[in-house]
């Protein structure tokens, strides 16, 4: 199961999308687990995701972030996306990015 | 809007703001201690309003004990919450292997910072005695919190840069288990600190009759609170942060380094002189800010989604209005910020900027003119408009028309833009 975690300041807009993504995954019968947290609960389990998707509010942390997650590949969500909170779209670049 | 250089180099300059470790340090620090000062407020709020409706006398007395207590290990001892904890946040984000260690040298050195006699009044005297060997609450509690986080972060700098000097590492091989390992690295690092802050200390006590705390509260904290928290300073801040929002950027970047920890003390002292039932000094604190400026979120943006629902034509932001609205209650507003959208949307910049800083004047106006009361709760910032204004105040059903006016304003500073809005999009999906 691969395991996608979304990042944003206070991990509650994340957190609307997260479940817009479930959806989408039931849907496609992807076999993921996709969370939301604040940065600074991120920071303890970015070693165990798959990939990091960062809210672009906070797409300034990128390069701290990447330092932090070493291999794990880390993204800022596309702004539209986001507003549109487009579970599915983001989900799908997800997979292409982790290549599940 | 988008495309402008200085629009991209204003981009860079807040990414790089954002980023830079102290400020983030300082963010990281203050997210911690927040539910600390959250509780403190809903105690002090309980022991006056609930005990007081359901008790008298020595029960109430009683009852209000757990109240006081849980401001003594709160908002009475924020300086020495605050100090290790910035401590371990700066060293983590700089990538010392030892924040902890960091973090006790922040405690100590914020310490021996302090006096060694102080003057305390006993219970039921009038004057104040001297005595040694005691941590007063006015060295420890908000009024030192400045001081914590400036020595906090002093003490850590030092201690950073000492440990990473080889010559003075002591390094005793493999074969000792690594935590002795780790208590050894850190002995010279330690030491050079702590004797360092405590030569400074004697000087400042015996030569100039003052303490450190003293100092920099009178002559940092106070100017930089008075100016930053003030009816401008505060609009100025604020306004520039929300203007991050239309970059795409969080606002926290400058509201949470340089804003939030000076609304913070001014909220401590309202708690603290609430608790004892003295004048509240501060109108302009973290729980008024978001209750009054905030409506819907940054920008109070609950006011957009109503001008949309009235006036707007466009279906796609009318679609992304209705989405919004739930989290919108609850002041979350990244669906508006980034669907509507607000980011690089010439058209919102206005109203805003300008919704957020009317609703602070008009707060501002309505407590100086003794209208409503000033806040002494220290509500989280996702309590929805109405209610935020009615509990930040401890109650006072006035502040939930001041947010109502707000409210009423707001939508009638939107609705114009909304029109204008609607006729760029309409333009800009004609001529794609």
């Amino acid at each position: 199961m691969k395991k996608i975690l979304l990042v944003c300041n206070a991990g509650m807009s994340t957190s609307m999308l997260v479940a817009k993504m479930k959806k989408a995954a039931e849907a496609k019968g992807a076999d993921v687990s996709i969370e939301a947290k604040s940065l600074s609960e991120a920071k303890a389990e970015i070693s165990e995701a798959d990939i990091v998707l960062l809210g672009p509010q906070i797409r300034y942390e990128l390069n701290n972030v990447k330092k932090i997650a070493g291999s794990v590949p880390v993204e800022a969500i596309d702004m539209r996306d986001y507003g549109m909170m487009n579970g599915e779209k983001v989900l799908a670049h997800a997979m292409e990015v982790m290549g599940a | 809007m988008g495309n402008s250089k200085l629009v991209d180099k204003f981009t860079m300059f807040a990414s790089k703001l954002g980023n830079e470790v102290h400020l983030r340090s300082l963010r990281d620090a203050f997210a911690t201690i927040m539910p600390l000062y959250i509780l403190a407020g809903l105690a002090v709020l309980i022991n006056n309003t609930v005990f007081q409706w359901l008790l008298s006398g020595d029960t109430l007395t009683n009852a209000q004990y757990w109240g006081t207590l849980i401001v003594n290990g709160t908002l009475n001892i924020s300086s020495l919450l605050i100090a290790p904890v910035i401590g371990y946040m700066l060293s983590q984000n700089k990538g010392y292997e030892n924040p902890l260690a960091a973090a006790v040298i922040s405690l100590a050195a914020l310490v021996v910072m302090m006096p060694n006699t102080v003057t305390v009044t006993p219970v039921g005297a009038e004057e104040g005695v001297l005595v040694q060997g005691a941590l007063t609450f006015g060295n420890v509690g908000t009024g030192a919190m400045f001081a914590g986080v400036i020595i906090g972060i002093v003490a850590t700098e030092i201690f950073v840069w000492i440990s990473s000097i080889k010559r003075l590492k002591i390094n005793l091989g493999d074969s000792i288990p690594p935590a002795v390992g780790k208590s050894f690295n850190v002995l010279i690092p330690f030491i050079l600190v702590m004797s360092g802050f405590a030569i400074i200390s004697a000087v400042l006590n015996n030569v100039f009759h003052t303490d450190l705390i003293q100092i920099i509260t009178a002559m940092i904290q106070e100017p930089l609170r008075t100016a930053t928290t003030g009816l401008a300073g505060c609009i100025i801040l604020y306004s520039l942060g929300n203007f991050l929002w239309l970059l795409g950027i969080h606002q926290s970047v400058i509201y949470s380094s340089i804003l939030e920890p000076l609304l913070i003390v001014n909220m401590t002292a309202n708690m603290a002189a609430y608790a004892a039932g003295q004048a509240i000094p501060n109108i302009i604190n973290v729980a008024f800010v978001p209750a009054f400026g905030l409506l819907g979120g940054s920008g109070s943006t609950i006011c957009l989604l109503i001008a949309t629902f009235l006036v707007g034509r466009n279906a796609a932001t009318k679609n992304v209005s209705k989405m919004a609205l739930v989290p919108g209650i609850f002041n979350i507003n990244e669906p508006v910020i980034f669907g509507y959208p607000i980011v690089y949307n010439v058209s919102m910049l206005i109203p805003f900027v300008l919704t957020p800083a009317m609703g602070i004047i008009v707060a501002y106006l309505a407590t100086s003119l003794n209208f409503m009361n000033r806040c002494v709760v220290y509500i989280p910032w996702t309590t929805p408009p109405l209610l935020s204004g009615y509990l930040a105040t401890a109650g006072d059903w006035r502040a939930i028309l001041v947010q109502a006016l707000i409210l009423v304003l707001g939508v009638l500073i939107y609705i114009p833009f909304v029109k204008i809005n609607d006729i760029v999009m309409e333009k800009t999906m004609a001529s794609e």
